[in-house]
């Protein structure tokens, strides 16, 4: 980790090969919200520009990738280890590591969900999931909620809620059905005997930190008892602790069926994921007669089970969900107290521990936050399928202070917000300029310009 | 609220094996645990190194597997082991949508690395992930829907990439994608009269491994790049298990001197130390990424740690050539094959392959798995393909040496000769 900063030169040939080589749209994207960082000295909750040396709060965490923290040494020292003995082994071997780490996931998971499949990634544990759900039922359709996001690969891709995702990639999977997140009566008229599954994130992230209440996750349970449907948590981003409970089910009490893994099950230095399901049954005979009907080369290796059994142990020993709840209130708390402050930009701060959402006023201030919140020390990113929601997503290790220096840093960029703001509010009240800048992609043209002028 | 179940102490290495198989049925499947045993691959892997698969109980196995054709450099390969102790203590995953120093410099290497206009790069975990990602590249880029693929090939259990692939279980999870087709294998003929006005990409593997190691003409490969072309659909080829010299050459794109628009990698760009798969495609091609940033995300995909490791596989790859061995190696392997044809024309149909990714199909699917149970009480571990279950695939790691090689192929011929005498056939 060297503290000297990067050349200019050397900044400017990463953005060169990048954008020749993966894409210069991104850059442009990024750009515009003054998200152009290079990552370095990544440590616990905070990372810094590796050309001008600033240090910024991570508020995004790769989307809830770093629960036990950036660069957590006792994992990295797993890491390590694990080389001593393993790669990743090869995929239909079984080893010792697969199956202790299989074991601690299941302890671990509530309810009967005693049954495990590795998987590769959030998208492949979605994959794994549906697959599943439509095997052992021999039904087709699924139901899944509108913004939803679930990954990018056939299977998830159909079942997302957001059309920038997909609508290039038509057709994709028949037999996919949205509802509007939250309403039972809707998902009550779309399920029936033909339903394979309902797939819900408990939480949706990148629609937005939208809660799902209990009695909403009761009622879908029952609504799946009743039919025979499979329930699927997506807790890819709520599990391991991120919303103050080690599973955002307990909340509710709802145990699913199928509950799908991925994110900070690699200690944010290696890719693991799987699915766990229960052991009924229909879902256990299923598997038993199709024992590869999903894997995974890259899923459960045998490096990556020794990671995730440690990551296993540091959340429970040092009881990180609690520690997400507690830092999760003083950080909701300061937030509502900025936004009772600050009415004209926020409209809402919502979530559970350390997963919280900040509404703003309109579509094109999440971008316009990302950036004034960059300029204040903090690296956020606004929700892909609800761009006026900021999600908040701090490593669970943060502590009171970080929680108070980050809330002050906030207030800062609300301020900046507000010059924006002053300018743009007459604007806004004209609705075709309103339409106008609401669009990401004119907002990018503007940004690009304004930082031409050291904005 | 955590349950209390019964531990196993899997640091104790005095854990009988049969205990770590009762666990594995709870946890994973009866049938899993079933069809080990049946396949020969009740194996509990451990301390795998060089060539060898090792177990917990100190047997060691020729790995004639390895990992469908990851391990291209042996298994844990110190340098690249040494690579990922590295990146391990000076980075992490990083924020996924962020640039970094680590993606650009390996987009930029796997660009030098790979011959030809293939110089962009989307990196991905599994390896259906990067064939969904390549259909919809080529839906994306084309603004056309038809995806067509031949028989016999397998590419990955992710959605777009089941509904191409030749398997047994696709009407098991209902419709798949829609718009895709699969036409027969190296017949030009049927491969013009599939490609339309709406083909968006015709997609193959030029050596299908796991149909007996396949491998299409040269002529049909370039008509089908003609053809393509002229109906600007796009030609992808999915080169997970023949890339990084495993054919004798870098990729088997190089053996045709046929370039595809889009080609897909599989985790040999780590050589088995990283979950790392990915596409390369035309700088044409890549403009819908320019256009519309950030429509495919992976989280894991581009991971820091595992880009630092990709690199360090690649500056090993430029410095031993391994295509240069696997050229040789290969040659000698698959005239010991074909010498084990000609002694047993009863049981053996053909022989096919290119460098070190060689098949044997057997005239039945029973003979196949005997061979590879076989192999396993003989010392090497070796698998059926996935779509011909008649045939075994031998995928050795490129670094092996002509000495470990002579023994393979004595094993080999060991293990046909007990086949041969064996009472199942009488």
């Amino acid at each position: 980790m060297g503290t000297e900063l990067f050349s200019k030169m050397r900044t400017k040939k990463i953005f060169k090969q990048f954008g020749d080589h993966i894409s210069k749209g991104q850059i442009r994207y990024l750009s515009a919200g003054h998200l152009d960082m290079l990552e370095r000295n990544r440590q616990d909750v905070k990372f810094s520009d590796a050309t001008t040396g600033k240090t910024y709060f991570d508020g995004f965490s790769s989307a809830g990738s770093f629960n036990t923290g950036r660069r957590n040494t006792r994992i990295i020292e797993a890491l390590c280890n694990s080389l001593h003995e393993y790669d990743m082994g090869t995929p239909l071997l079984l080893s010792r590591s697969k199956i202790e780490f299989a074991r601690k996931l299941v302890d671990l998971a509530p309810g009967d969900l005693n049954k495990i499949v590795f998987t590769g990634s959030g998208a492949d544990s979605i994959e794994a999931a549906i697959k599943l759900a439509k095997g052992a039922t021999g039904r087709e359709e699924i139901i899944s909620m509108d913004k939803a996001y679930h990954g990018h690969s056939g299977f998830s891709l159909s079942a997302g809620g957001k059309d920038y995702y997909k609508a290039l990639f038509q057709p994709l999977m028949p037999g996919f059905r949205l509802a509007p997140f939250g309403n039972f009566e809707a998902i009550k008229k779309l399920a029936s005997m033909k339903t394979a599954a309902i797939l819900i994130e408990p939480i949706q992230g990148e629609g937005g930190i939208h809660v799902g209440a209990s009695k909403y996750l009761q009622n879908l349970r029952q609504l799946c008892d009743d039919l025979g449907i499979v329930l699927i948590f997506d807790e890819i981003q709520t599990g391991f602790g991120r919303t103050g409970r080690i599973w955002f089910s307990e909340y509710s009490g709802v145990v699913p069926d199928v509950m799908a893994l991925a994110k900070s099950i690699g200690g944010g230095v290696y890719p693991n994921a799987a699915i766990v399901y229960r052991d009924i049954p229909k879902l256990t005979e299923f598997v038993n007669e199709n024992p590869f009907f999903h894997t995974s080369s890259g899923g459960g290796t045998n490096i990556a089970c020794r990671i995730s059994s440690e990551v296993i142990d540091e959340l429970l020993e040092k009881q990180l969900w609690k520690n997400a709840e507690k830092m999760g209130k003083r950080l909701n708390k300061g937030l509502t107290e900025i936004m009772l402050q600050h009415p004209e930009s926020i409209l809402e701060v919502r979530g559970k521990g350390l997963m919280i959402g900040i509404e703003y006023r309109h579509e094109f201030m999440g971008m316009l936050m990302a950036d004034s919140l960059s300029k204040s020390s903090i690296f956020a990113a606004y929700s892909g399928n609800a761009p006026q929601v900021m999600r908040f997503m701090l490593p669970l290790t943060v502590t009171e202070k970080e929680i108070d220096d980050f809330l002050k840093k906030f207030r800062k960029a609300v301020t900046i917000q507000g010059y924006y703001l002053f300018i743009l509010r007459p604007l806004i009240k004209i609705p075709i300029f309103r339409k106008w800048v609401n669009d990401p992609n004119n907002l990018i043209s503007i940004s690009s310009f304004l930082r031409k002028f050291g904005f | 609220m955590n349950k209390l179940k019964n531990q196993i102490n899997t640091d104790d290495s005095n854990v009988p094996r049969e205990d770590l198989y009762e666990e594995a049925k709870v946890l994973f499947s009866e049938g899993l645990v079933q069809h080990l045993k049946a396949k020969g691959l009740d194996v509990i892997e451990c301390q795998s190194e060089g060539i060898y698969i090792n177990d917990i109980n100190g047997n060691r196995f020729i790995d004639c597997y390895s990992a469908a054709s990851t391990y291209n450099l042996g298994r844990k390969n110190k340098t690249v082991v040494d690579s990922l102790k590295s990146a391990a203590k000076e980075t992490d995953c990083g924020n996924f949508i962020l640039v970094s120093e680590e993606k650009a410099e390996l987009s930029n290497k796997l660009a030098n690395f790979i011959d030809g206009d293939l110089s962009c790069v989307l990196f991905t975990v599994v390896r259906g992930e990067a064939m969904d990602a390549a259909c919809k590249l080529a839906r994306g880029y084309t603004g056309k829907t038809g995806l067509i693929s031949v028989d016999g090939g397998w590419y990955g259990h992710t959605g777009f990439a089941m509904g191409l692939s030749e398997r047994i279980d696709n009407d098991r999870y209902g419709r798949l994608i829609p718009d895709q087709s699969i036409v027969e294998f190296n017949n030009i003929k049927a491969a013009k009269k599939s490609i339309e006005n709406n083909t968006a990409a015709f997609i193959l593997e030029p050596l299908q491994v796991e149909k007996g190691c396949r491998l299409v003409d040269k002529d049909y490969l370039l008509e089908l790049k003609e053809v393509c072309e002229h109906y600007g659909a796009l030609l992808i080829f999915d080169e997970t298990q023949t890339g990084f010299g495993r054919t004798g050459h870098k990729f088997v794109k190089d053996y045709y001197g046929v370039d595809p628009d889009i080609m897909l990698f599989g985790e040999a760009i780590t050589t088995g130390l990283f979950p790392m798969t990915g596409m390369v495609f035309t700088p044409i091609v890549k403009s819908f990424f320019d256009i519309h940033p950030l429509i495919h995300l992976c989280t894991f995909g581009g991971h820091d740690v595992g880009c630092r490791v990709a690199c360090k596989t690649l500056d090993v790859y430029e410095q031993i050539c391994p295509w240069i061995q696997s050229n040789e190696t290969g040659s000698l392997l698959l005239d010991h094959l074909r010498n084990i044809q000609s002694l047993y024309p009863d049981l053996i149909r053909s022989v096919s392959g290119l460098g070190l990714v060689n098949a044997i199909s057997f005239t039945n699917e029973e003979l196949a798995q005997l061979f590879c149970m076989t192999a396993r009480k003989k010392g090497f571990i070796v698998l059926q393909g996935l779509v011909a279950r008649e045939s075994v695939v031998f995928r050795p790691p490129l670094t092996i040496t002509h000495d470990e090689l002579n023994r393979l192929m004595e094993l080999i011929s060991s293990t046909m000769k007990a086949i041969n005498n064996s009472e199942i056939l009488i």
